[in-house]
């Protein structure tokens, strides 16, 4: 210390320091150190351990669960597993309570320091080296040097952000240029930008007209999704154990609870597991597969499918073919579309849909529009894609709650119609433009049955709700309604003069479509979740079974037949002239007369 | 009516037994929703629902205390530092604070968070700003445009934090406290951008202390905290000077403030013996030393400056701009769309939560693409902005450095002074005034100096 | 420049001075008349909205305090008592007991209480509830949704920025009046609402 500060005799502090306070100052300062060294040192530890094994997510107690799942009456594994559980919690909050008592305990240490350590500084003054040159002799120096480093501290700061701004890009700003190239007037995208997979140009030939749709069968339950088969000389008497007018039976490679669709002499159908999601075209006369298309490498497409009802399955929605394209939807929101030789046109993912039996209602091609019902847990979605390259359209949200029914086409006179059924609206909407045409609220409950239409008349039904008619016009209004024996699954078959209703237990109710009048109604020993369809008069109801009841469409209950096919069916056949498909369980079966 | 079903359909089984089926069979479905899938119960039994518990939240009642408290503690603070001049009591406040605003307020909103706070309200129309946020954020604003930054000297539970361990404050060089110095202006400006564009509340996110307040952070801004706290007991006051966004503010209003603590209480001899009294480094030095005769290439440089100060700032705006997009990131909203569009371009593999949050929620991907490129366009305005003052401000500062201040006494930095009242007591006079010694027991300025003369400011 | 103690100098610098701080004065004035015009003389507080929870699990580790501020809350009027509780049993659990092989919450804070045939009444035990979610995701996958997570306000330190909210992957957080701080299900959410509007 130099001499003058002695002469300066200055004393900001109290009293002069008695030795023995400074001593244990030093002291308490140094086991104080020591102790918080020591304890923080400690909780560093603790931290680490506790954050590589969480008690509460012990790998040892969800193997255990596990070998529980496998024998559920082991008494044994469950009082390991109780024993586990209980040290699991014990630990949980004994760590929570040492990290509160172990902060506390450090903090009490750390102020005793602090305080002993401002007993010590406070016998020592700040005082200037007087022999040192006032002012600091190099004031200017400092200031250049200051400004110097001043400068290059900015200058670096903004190179560093212009590079960094330069390097950077952005997701959004990429898609923006993409969705701005490809459609200049169109609404940006719905959903995933489409993967140009082929060209998204293909040639788009003219969408075929009502007459090719009636004389096909290009969706779930046939042209417009009605339920109804234009087709002459439906075969009516069949069986599968004995192979009467069993044309070819040939077996589905993939499961799938899709029904079959016909363009040509072409089926379509599609099949799904965990791992994969493929598209099978066979050849209508001979039951051989002509082609089979995988959907991978889709972008967005989730790693693993979602956790569905095995019942459903991963591939429940039926597929739709225009001649043109064959379009694929999978419960993993995947979407594909292939042209007649299995060529993929495009696919893309429209998020995981958020259904927890899957995602089941199919979709339905409209002249350029792939229209996808999207209704989840998470709330209502009507999709248009343009079939061509798939690109969005329109994306039309509806206050609805999730729903496994399909889109209809109602071909009213003023205007073709999309007719949904969801809790609690059955609504329809404008199918080239997503615009709402009209609603009426009376669906309830998870909705699964299909509506139906005829002749100025949209029919909906769901089991507890009701089945429900509604006359369209100049305002879409209730007609009648009916409680009793009403479907949970099997989508309405409506004709001019009657709605029939297929209770999932088998009961087949007819009603007068104009009054609702119950004409009668049949008990069916088996149940039925597949739907009816009317074709040459007849109506064709498959039971799980795989029987198919026939029966006449008509004021008066009248059966005309019933063929075992001898196999497990859940979907609805495909009806050609002479033909009818059925998808059973594991098997496609081609049916007709046999030309001998 | 339900018949035996060995099979289960799809669709529309209503009700319970399906539920319970998948429920056996463990299939893990959706997010919860709420949904009557079974019936309020009827009983018989007399049972009563009991009510849910709704503790209410600490009442405003508190939240006008707290007002009242930081109006009066200010209050205290500017009169023990003007008036009393005891370094003391300003610590006895100072210990009250740290206590109050500190332990047991435990921190939120303190003065320095609220600066955000009132952005966020400035250019979001949607948020209301609490009275309570305006007063922490304008009174201390207020008092140091007044008298200095008293706030500092005994308010702020953040200094307080900070003050109580200064053991042995090493001086700082002065370009060195130049430089560091710039980093609150940074540090404000991304906090300000951060919070005017509703990303993200930055200062309070890293705030090193207020985990100590409440005995609990994360480990990182814990060990962050407590470097800050070893660091302090030798770098006096760390985060105050090189890091606390809000000093800027209170830096500014210090500077012009209307009244300011003095180190003496009457007169300067240039006795130095307060020269290493501030651990702050804001007691500067006179300076006597004749600088370097201005030349005309002085000027010239001066005016270089001035002219040039546009060109810095539009660049500097420039560079802002450019850097958007990776601010934009820290809106939850635009990295939420990159993140979607991404997993949809098949470059993440994993879907992560928000992803999975998203695709639940049904938002169409244009609305919240809109949005996103919406917020990225408000980054780009604000990294105009925030480049540009961020220009502006070392600009500013340069030229600043090149302006020649000649001050024959000691006198304190006002913008950086915290008040705090520890050099008084060094002052010989100041023991005159309070009566410890006679006043001609001044001390002479030592010889060696040419600083002679005494100061009749 | 040269002289610095020149009157006119010193003159020159007050006013500049006091002009500045004049500017100064009005625009802290000014600031504060824009922001008293925006302000509310609500408190606000922090809450998260059920109907946009995805129970992802990040309450339970993002609060600043050690064991989160955010807790399941059950409206009972919404409960169906069920015996095959997807809020309190595993999935799969085979026998509907309190056994902890069972119990689908972790750390065992949900009371299982039998009233009366076939009901039984779910309590959840606040000191030991870490907000994990797990039970609120089992009952609104299988259930009513009669159990979801709030934030408790006797609990939470009101953060400037809540760290949860920070994490949340669903942007469910957000202030709320601290007169009306819940955001409750059934019955009692309409009940809230009532009260905080009187």
């Amino acid at each position: 210390m130099p001499e003058d500060r002695k002469t300066l005799s200055v004393s900001p502090g109290a009293a002069p320091a008695s030795d023995s306070l400074l001593q244990a100052a030093r002291r308490t300062a140094v086991v104080a150190a020591v102790l918080a060294a020591i304890l923080s040192t400690l909780m560093t530890a603790h931290y680490l351990q506790t954050r590589s094994a969480d008690p509460l997510k012990s790998q040892a107690l969800a193997r255990l669960m596990l070998q529980l799942r496998d024998n559920p009456e082991d008494a044994a594994l469950k009082e390991q597993i109780r024993a586990l559980d209980l040290l699991a919690r014990r630990a949980y909050f004994l760590n929570q309570w040492q990290i509160r008592t172990g902060s506390f305990l450090l903090f009490a240490f750390l102020l005793v320091f602090l305080a002993s350590m401002k007993i010590i500084h406070s016998r020592r003054l700040a005082l200037p080296d007087l022999g040192r040159e006032p002012g600091g002799g190099s004031y200017w120096e400092e200031k250049l040097l200051a400004r110097r480093y001043l400068l290059l501290l900015g200058t670096g700061l903004g190179l560093v952000a212009v590079a960094l701004g330069l390097v950077s890009e952005s997701e959004l700003k990429k898609y923006g240029s993409l969705s701005a190239r490809r459609e200049p007037a169109g609404p940006p995208g719905a959903t995933a930008g489409p993967d140009p997979v082929a060209s998204p140009k293909q040639a788009a030939s003219a969408f075929p007209g009502l007459e090719a749709l009636q004389q096909n069968w290009p969706g779930f339950r046939g042209p417009d999704g009605n339920g109804v088969a234009y087709a002459a000389g439906v075969p009516a008497e069949w069986d599968g154990r004995s192979s009467k007018n069993i044309l070819w039976k040939v077996p589905v490679p993939l499961p799938g609870k899709n029904s079959p669709v016909v363009w040509g002499s072409r089926l379509f159908l599609s099949g799904a597991d965990k791992k994969s999601e493929v598209v099978f075209c066979f050849d209508r006369e001979s039951g051989k597969i002509l082609w089979q298309s995988e959907l991978k490498d889709i972008p967005g497409a989730p790693a693993e499918p979602p956790r569905i009802s095995e019942d459903t399955g991963y591939a429940a929605p039926t597929l739709a073919v225009d001649g043109r394209f064959v379009c694929a939807v999978f419960s993993t929101g995947n979407v594909g579309c292939f042209d007649m030789d299995g060529k993929r046109i495009w696919a893309r993912n429209l998020g995981i849909p958020d259904n927890h039996y899957g995602h089941a209602s199919s979709p339905l091609i409209f002249e350029d529009l792939l229209l996808v019902p999207f209704d989840q847990n998470s709330g209502g979605r009507l999709v248009a894609l343009r079939v061509g390259d798939g690109s969005p359209a329109y994306e039309k949200r509806r206050e609805v709650q999730i729903s496994w029914a399909s889109p209809i086409l109602a071909r009213t006179p003023a205007r073709p119609e999309l007719v949904l059924s969801a809790n609690p609206l059955v609504a329809a909407y404008d199918p080239r433009t997503g615009e709402e045409l009209w609603q009426v609220k009376c669906m309830s409950g998870e909705v699964g049955p299909s509506p139906a239409y005829a002749d100025g008349m949209v029919f909906a039904v769901n089991e507890y709700a009701r089945l429900a008619a509604i006359r369209l016009g100049a305002k879409a209004e209730m007609a009648w309604e009916y409680l009793e024996d009403l479907s949970s699954v099997s989508s309405l078959l409506a004709t001019r003069d009657y709605v029939f209703n297929v209770a999932s237990y088998g009961a087949v109710s007819c009603f007068q479509a104009k009054t609702g009048e119950r004409h009668w109604i049949h008990d069916f020993p088996n149940g039925v979740y597949s739907s009816p369809v009317l074709a040459g008069g007849l109506v064709y109801m498959i039971d799980i079974n795989g029987i198919t009841h026939i029966f006449k469409a008509d004021k008066t209950f009248q059966p005309v037949r019933s063929n075992e096919l001898g196999e497990k069916t859940f979907t609805v056949p495909a009806f050609m002239p002479g033909r009818i498909y059925i998808r059973a369980e594991s098997n496609l079966y081609g049916i007709g007369e046999k030309s001998s | 009516m339900l018949k035996g079903y060995s099979y289960m359909f799809p669709s529309a089984r209503t009700g319970a037994a399906l539920a319970i089926l998948c429920w056996l069979g463990g299939a893990w479905a959706a997010w919860a929703q709420i949904k009557e899938r079974f019936p309020k119960p009827d009983f018989q039994s007399g049972y009563i629902r009991p009510d849910l518990q709704t503790p209410a939240p600490r009442s405003m009642a508190w939240e006008m205390a707290d007002i009242a408290v930081l109006a009066a503690a200010l209050a205290a603070a500017t009169y023990l530092a003007h008036r009393t001049r005891s370094r003391r009591s300003i610590f006895l406040l100072m210990i009250f604070s740290l206590l109050y605003f500190g332990f047991f307020r435990e921190g939120c909103v303190c003065p320095v968070g609220s600066v955000q706070n009132v952005f966020l309200a400035l250019f979001t129309p949607g948020y209301a700003v609490p009275f309570t946020v305006i007063a922490f954020f304008l009174l201390p604003l207020a008092f140091a445009l007044l008298f200095g930054r008293t706030f500092c000297a005994a308010v702020c539970p953040l200094g307080m934090m900070q003050d109580v361990v200064i053991l042995k404050p090493v001086r700082i060089p002065g370009r060195l406290a130049d430089i560091l110095g710039a980093i609150p202006y940074i540090y404000l400006t991304l906090t300000l951008l951060f919070a005017a564009t509703g990303a993200t509340f930055l200062t309070c996110r890293l705030d090193p202390f207020v985990g100590f307040f409440r005995f609990g952070a994360t480990f990182p801004l814990v060990l962050f905290g407590i470097s800050m706290l070893v660091l302090g007991t030798v770098v006096a006051r760390p985060y105050c000077r090189f890091l606390c966004p809000y000093g800027v503010l209170l830096d500014w209003m210090s500077k012009l403030s209307w009244r300011h603590v003095k180190i003496t209480p009457g007169e300067c001899n240039n006795c130095r013996l307060c020269e290493d009294s501030c651990p702050f480094g804001a007691i500067r030095t006179p300076v006597l030393e004749s600088p370097p005769p201005v030349g005309r290439m002085e000027v010239r440089r001066l005016a270089m400056q001035f002219l040039l100060l546009p060109a810095v700032v539009l660049a500097a705006g420039w560079a802002g701009a450019e850097l958007h997009l990776v601010l934009a990131r820290m809106h939850p909203v635009v990295s939420l769309a990159e993140e979607v569009l991404a997993h949809d371009a098949g470059k993440s593999g994993e879907v992560s939560d928000p992803v999975k949050a998203y695709r639940a929620s049904g938002k169409p991907l244009a609305e919240l693409l809109s949005e996103a490129d919406a917020l990225q366009g408000r980054f780009r305005t604000g990294g105009w902005l925030a480049g540009g003052f961020l220009g502006l401000a070392f600009a500013w500062k340069r030229i600043h450095l090149l302006v020649r201040r000649k001050s024959p006494w000691y006198d304190l930095d006002r913008g950086a002074c915290f008040s705090c009242g520890r050099c008084f007591s060094y002052c010989p006079y100041e023991k005159v005034r309070l009566g410890l010694i006679p006043p001609d027991a001044v001390p002479e300025p030592p010889e060696n100096n040419n600083l002679n003369g005494k100061n009749h400011a | 420049m040269k002289e610095l103690k020149t009157d006119s100098s010193s003159t020159r610098r007050n006013f500049l001075r006091s002009g500045l701080r004049l500017t100064a004065a009005a625009a802290l004035c000014g600031t504060g008349a824009v922001l008293v015009r925006k302000a509310s003389s609500q408190e606000m507080v922090w809450q998260l909205d059920p109907a946009l929870c995805i129970q992802c699990e990040r309450c339970a580790t993002g609060c600043v305090l050690p064991q989160s501020a955010v807790k399941c809350v059950h409206s009972y009027s919404m409960c169906g008592y069920c015996d095959l509780c997807s809020g309190y049993l595993q999935p799969g659990a085979r026998a509907r007991d309190t056994g902890a092989e069972s119990q689908l919450c972790p750390t065992g804070a949900i009371r299982r209480k039998f009233v009366e045939p076939p009901y039984f009444e779910y309590t959840i035990d606040e000191e030991l509830c870490i907000g994990c979610g797990k039970c609120v995701k089992g009952c609104g996958a299988f259930g009513n949704g009669s159990l979801y997570l709030q934030v408790r306000h006797n609990l939470c330190e009101n953060c400037n920025e809540c760290s949860i909210a920070r994490a949340c992957p669903s942007q469910a957080w957000r202030r709320v009046p601290a007169h009306q701080p819940y955001l409750l299900r059934g019955d009692e959410g309409l009940r809230g609402k009532r009260d905080g509007k009187a």
